[in-house]
């Protein structure tokens, strides 16, 4: 099992990506679960979530290696081949993103984005609360009540995300022998070498 | 793809919004042992003052929808109207079980402090139906 080799690691996620995605998910389980029963905790999460996804769009073009959008951004066509390949446990490994997981990057980002901003229209028109209060103070309430709809919407796909991103890291983790779950707690990964990285097969 | 699946999503999640409404809600209240629903019970809740919470204002569902259910009320908080509860002025009232449930634990959280009792929410849908303007 721990041949020198297998212990050559790198770090791959740095600091504030790990802190981003942990915060990040427990901030959504939170806001998801508290719903309006507990108005405050919910909106306190939802606002934290804010900064989280700013941070994250520039974090994408100014952090390490792995954490930068151009790292893992690739054309739709290029997701889909990879997912066939994963359908035929032939996918190549990457040490940061794979194409399918960096499309899922995008997709939570703005999925997440879409829910707050409904979110927050709902809460000004409905409530006349939080930072969109006076730009609703006239808005009718017909207005908030679809945005909630809109919000709840994105806040299930939201759900239907993440459940999938669980599944992708669990498929990738066992194709590849690696935890990558905890890659995403110590931001460690073994380096790539030829007996696992074979690009260059087909 | 992406816009394909989002459609799909779109139109199932309309699909579960649909459900026959207010009958329905009642026999489900009816299958947890509640009823049979009066109206006038249901008056009696509506225009009944309480306080929510210690030191809280005072509350009634009448406060932001008025005694006369064909006319349109006045959120107390944001001051905007909201359209006349009776589903004969406002047909689209009472028609969705799963809007129903939503705004009856909203209101009766914030008005009562508490979640209505099936028998409560039974009486109070009653009430409203008979408010045919």
């Amino acid at each position: 099992m721990s041949t020198p080799l297998t212990e050559q690691k790198i770090k791959v996620w740095d600091l504030p990506v790990r802190l981003f995605h942990w915060l990040l998910a427990s901030c959504f389980l939170i806001a998801y679960v508290t719903e309006d029963d507990f108005i405050t905790l919910h909106t306190y999460a939802g606002y934290t979530i804010i900064g989280l996804v700013v941070f994250r769009l520039i974090w994408g073009f100014a952090g390490s290696q792995h954490a930068r959008f151009n790292d893992f951004t690739h054309p739709p066509k290029t997701v889909m081949v990879y997912l066939k390949q994963v359908i035929r446990f032939r996918a190549d490994r990457f040490v940061g993103h794979n194409p399918a997981g960096g499309a899922m990057v995008f997709a939570l980002l703005i999925s997440l984005s879409l829910a707050i901003l409904s979110g927050l229209v709902a809460y000004g028109a409905e409530q006349s609360s939080g930072p969109l209060a006076g730009l609703m103070a006239t808005a009718p309430l017909a207005i908030g009540k679809a945005a909630e709809e809109v919000h709840e919407f994105f806040a299930d796909f939201t759900l239907v995300l993440v459940l999938l991103h669980l599944v992708g890291v669990a498929i990738a983790s066992i194709q590849h022998r690696e935890n990558l779950v905890r890659a995403m707690i110590t931001g460690r990964k073994q380096a790539p070498h030829s007996s696992i990285h074979q690009r260059q097969r087909k | 793809m992406k816009a394909r699946r989002l459609i799909l999503w779109l139109l199932l999640s309309a699909a579960t919004q649909v459900s026959a409404g207010a009958n329905e809600t009642l026999d489900g209240y009816k299958r947890l042992g509640a009823g049979p629903f009066n109206p006038e019970t249901g008056r009696q809740l509506w225009i009944s003052v309480n306080t929510p919470q210690q030191d809280a204002a005072e509350r009634s569902c009448a406060d932001c929808h008025g005694t006369n259910l064909s006319l349109p009320g006045n959120h107390l908080r944001t001051g905007k109207v909201i359209e006349p509860m009776s589903p004969t002025t406002t047909p689209e009232r009472l028609t969705d079980n799963r809007k129903i449930e939503k705004w009856f634990k909203r209101n009766c959280k914030w008005t009562f402090g508490r979640e209505c009792t099936p028998q409560e929410k039974g009486d109070l849908i009653l009430f409203m139906q008979k408010q045919d303007g």
